[in-house]
């Protein structure tokens, strides 16, 4: 029987900066590549949503100006149903914006402080310089590579609580918030990170780490992807200005 | 009268740009940086009781200044404007230094001058005040690189400064609903250009989507007013169309000097396949209306938002003609003119190399790198793709954006070549779009120049390779080809 994921791209309209439906190509690519059909959908302000229908959830970062648009349906209409994907092991990958919105909430650098979902155990400071850069990572979720590459663009510096540990360790950048030398989060199977756009591209094993968790729980118990080359994915790292060359 | 300051500015300035003349460099901003320093009012002091057109947006505008100029010239004034992109405040003042000179000059030869001034968009918020033009275009606004301008709004908001800082005639993109926003508060100033609901591309009647009318990205979906999501009776590209808000009622306008053209003609030129249509051609016809009259021209730079470009820089001159008082510039007059524009550096410019020729296409952004991927596929004599990305200061560091850019519903020609910094980024984005890595050839920057020969070696007698490099790396190509291909530098 044929293999089915069925991802539901949060606020596509809204949501669409710096990149980050790449991270959906990658998915759909190397799913698809390997005989699984990957459907997308998108879900965006006031329209319906049942969060029993996908197994995997995408949430981009936006402009300051289009992310306060969809606050109050992100955080009042959709949460709860958020919430209960998340405690139900559902995959989210969520970028910048969309890691932050997850957390309890983003203050601004006047002190303002805006509520966000709360879903992870996270909060943001915003300051007024940004983190802009190439990043390299090193992370534990995989046996294979270790290596993570990125690309950092943010503002905003996030701290994790009790429950929620960092994706990675940062070799190169200044990750969440340029102080532990750490980078994104994991709670439960929502993965957190800044890195934008082309992160599951540059990151094939990433890509297939979330395939290969939102197939085991849709099936309830253990799933072996079939191997697939990481050519074309190594040429571009090893093209990184931030590679190191053997 | 010029006061000693002043004066001392203005002449160590025009030393400066002697000197980098003679020294073989094309002097865009040094002469200028220097002057506001030693006289920060240097603008003011020159454009006084001048002819001054003032153009901005974050797509377009050096193609529109350059077609604006090209219009003047035709007709028969003596025109000054910025040069490859000098459009920040040093580069607007040593354009105005230097264009002391020519200005004396065609005094003497009883000739009238214009000023067609390009501004940055954060610049046109500082300079627009001193330069105190006669008209301002607002070309369209789209977004640009992030770390570098920040977000829309606050584009947007930088142009509404430098709009209240003079009493200037205003034109503005109907079609860009973040332009056209613009109108508010300024109605009795403002003029619409925009293209003709049933020559949009995607509309309902001549060329419904199979999609509906929607886009990958759009970079304003919700309403500048009341934040509900905008409904569209037809697109042309990216956000542009004939929006409405069904929210408050905010809608395009329609505009005062309208562009159209038959999509049947345009269809039957094209690929069936694609959904994208917009003339690959130059000399396609188009009409140009405005106040009941109406122009069909043959276009003279190709693609679809040239159409746009060309609405802009006739209303430009037509407008100017009416705040100044000079006949010359009568609507029919600017609109024949447009036709002999060439294009300008590195926009559409097509090159003979022996018996091939090769076209640059500058890609900045994710829209301009969109409207070129387009008109490539479309483009009949293409002979082989160059795509270079490079990440300096003047590109932007983040190179994320060419993910936003949709490949992936596009065919290209068989040959493709990457070079740039980030040719492992671009060369990664279109292994993903589905193109085969037999049919890809990269190399990283110090390459670029071997990669060209061996693409312009690669292309078929009478075809076109055509190039898309971002700002920086477009530079450093342009001297490859000065050097090797002996083409007149730029400056020149």
């Amino acid at each position: 029987m044929q293999e089915k994921i069925r991802l539901c791209h949060l606020y596509p309209d809204l949501l669409n900066l710096y990149g980050d439906r790449g991270n959906i190509l990658a998915l759909v690519r190397r799913a698809s590549l390997r005989g699984i059909d990957f459907e997308v959908e998108a879900v965006s302000l006031g329209e319906h949503f049942d969060p029993d229908r996908y197994d995997m959830f995408f949430l981009g970062g936006g402009q300051d100006a289009e992310q306060n648009i969809l606050r109050n349906d992100f955080v009042s209409v959709k949460g709860d149903k958020i919430k209960e994907a998340v405690a139900k092991n559902k995959v989210f990958l969520c970028i910048c914006g969309g890691y932050q919105m997850m957390g309890h909430y983003y203050e601004e650098h006047d002190g303002h402080r805006i509520e966000c979902l709360g879903a992870i155990n996270i909060w943001t400071v915003g300051k007024k310089s940004r983190f802009i850069g190439d990043t390299v990572y090193s992370c534990g979720l995989f046996p294979d590579s270790t290596t993570l590459y990125g690309f950092e663009n943010h503002s905003g510096r996030t701290y994790l609580g009790e429950g929620v540990k960092p994706l990675a360790k940062v070799l190169t950048g200044a990750g969440n918030n340029g102080e532990d030398g750490m980078e994104g989060a994991v709670f439960k199977n929502v993965y957190c990170t800044y890195s934008h756009g082309s992160f599951l591209p540059k990151n094939p094993e990433m890509t297939d780490y979330l395939i290969k968790t939102a197939l085991e729980v849709q099936k309830g118990g253990p799933f072996q992807l079939s191997p697939l080359t990481t050519e074309v994915e190594d040429f571009a790292r090893n093209a990184l200005p931030t590679c190191k060359k053997p | 009268m010029m006061n000693i300051r002043a004066g001392f500015a203005v002449g160590t300035a025009k030393g400066i740009s002697k000197v980098l003349r003679l020294l073989g460099r094309g002097a865009t901003t040094l002469p200028g940086r220097i002057a506001l320093k030693i006289y920060p009012q240097i603008l003011s002091l020159l454009s006084k009781d001048q002819k001054i057109i003032v153009l901005t947006g974050t797509n377009g505008k050096t193609t529109t200044t350059h077609m604006a100029a090209g219009i003047l010239k035709s007709l028969g004034f003596t025109v000054i404007t910025n040069v490859s992109g000098a459009n920040l405040a040093t580069g607007i003042a040593t354009t105005m230094i230097e264009g002391i000179r020519i200005r004396t000059r065609a005094e003497k030869a009883g000739k009238k001058t214009v000023y067609v001034i390009e501004a940055d968009e954060a610049a046109f918020s500082k300079v627009n005040g001193q330069l105190q033009p006669q008209v301002c275009v607002v070309t369209n606004l789209f977004r640009d690189q992030l770390d570098r301008y920040g977000e829309l709004v606050h584009t947007q908001a930088f142009i509404a400064k430098g709009l209240d800082a003079v009493t200037a005639r205003i034109l503005l993109d109907a079609d860009d609903s973040l332009v056209a926003a613009l109108e508010r508060g300024r109605e009795d100033r403002v003029v619409f250009f925009g293209m003709d609901e049933g020559s949009m591309t995607r509309n309902t009647v001549t060329n419904p989507l199979k999609s509906g009318l929607s886009e990958t990205t759009s970079d304003a979906s919700y309403c500048s007013f009341c934040q509900t999501k905008y409904e569209y009776r037809a697109r042309s590209f990216g956000h542009l169309g004939a929006f409405y808000c069904p929210g408050c009622g905010y809608s395009r306008k329609e505009p005062d000097f309208l562009v159209s053209y038959s999509t049947q003609t345009a269809a039957g030129s094209l690929s069936e396949s694609s959904d994208d249509l917009g003339p690959a051609d130059v000399g396609f016809p188009v009409t140009l209306a405005y106040s009941g009259e109406s122009v069909t021209i043959a276009l003279p730079i190709p693609g679809l938002h040239n159409f746009y470009n060309t609405a802009a820089a006739v209303a430009a001159c037509v407008a100017l003609g009416e705040k100044c008082g000079e006949p010359g510039l009568s609507f029919a007059n600017c609109a024949k003119a447009i036709e002999f524009v060439q294009p300008a550096f590195g926009r559409m410019e097509k090159i003979p190399i022996g018996a091939k020729s090769l076209c640059l296409l500058l890609v900045k952004n994710p829209v301009g790198l969109e409207r070129a991927l387009s008109f490539v596929s479309q483009a009949s004599d293409a002979g082989g793709m160059y795509l270079l990305l490079n990440s300096n200061d003047a590109d932007g560091k983040d190179v994320s954006w060419i993910w936003d850019v949709d490949f992936e519903s596009r065919s290209y020609p068989e040959k493709v070549f990457v070079s740039g910094e980030r040719y492992g980024d671009m060369y990664l984005r279109l292994a993903y779009a589905g193109i085969d890595k037999d049919r890809m050839h990269a190399l990283p920057m110090t390459g670029c120049q071997d990669l060209l020969d061996e693409a312009l070696a690669k292309c078929e007698d009478g075809k076109c390779l055509y190039i898309l490099p971002n700002y920086t790396a477009m530079l450093a190509l342009r001297e490859i080809l000065v050097r090797r291909y002996h083409l007149k530098d730029f400056w020149k």
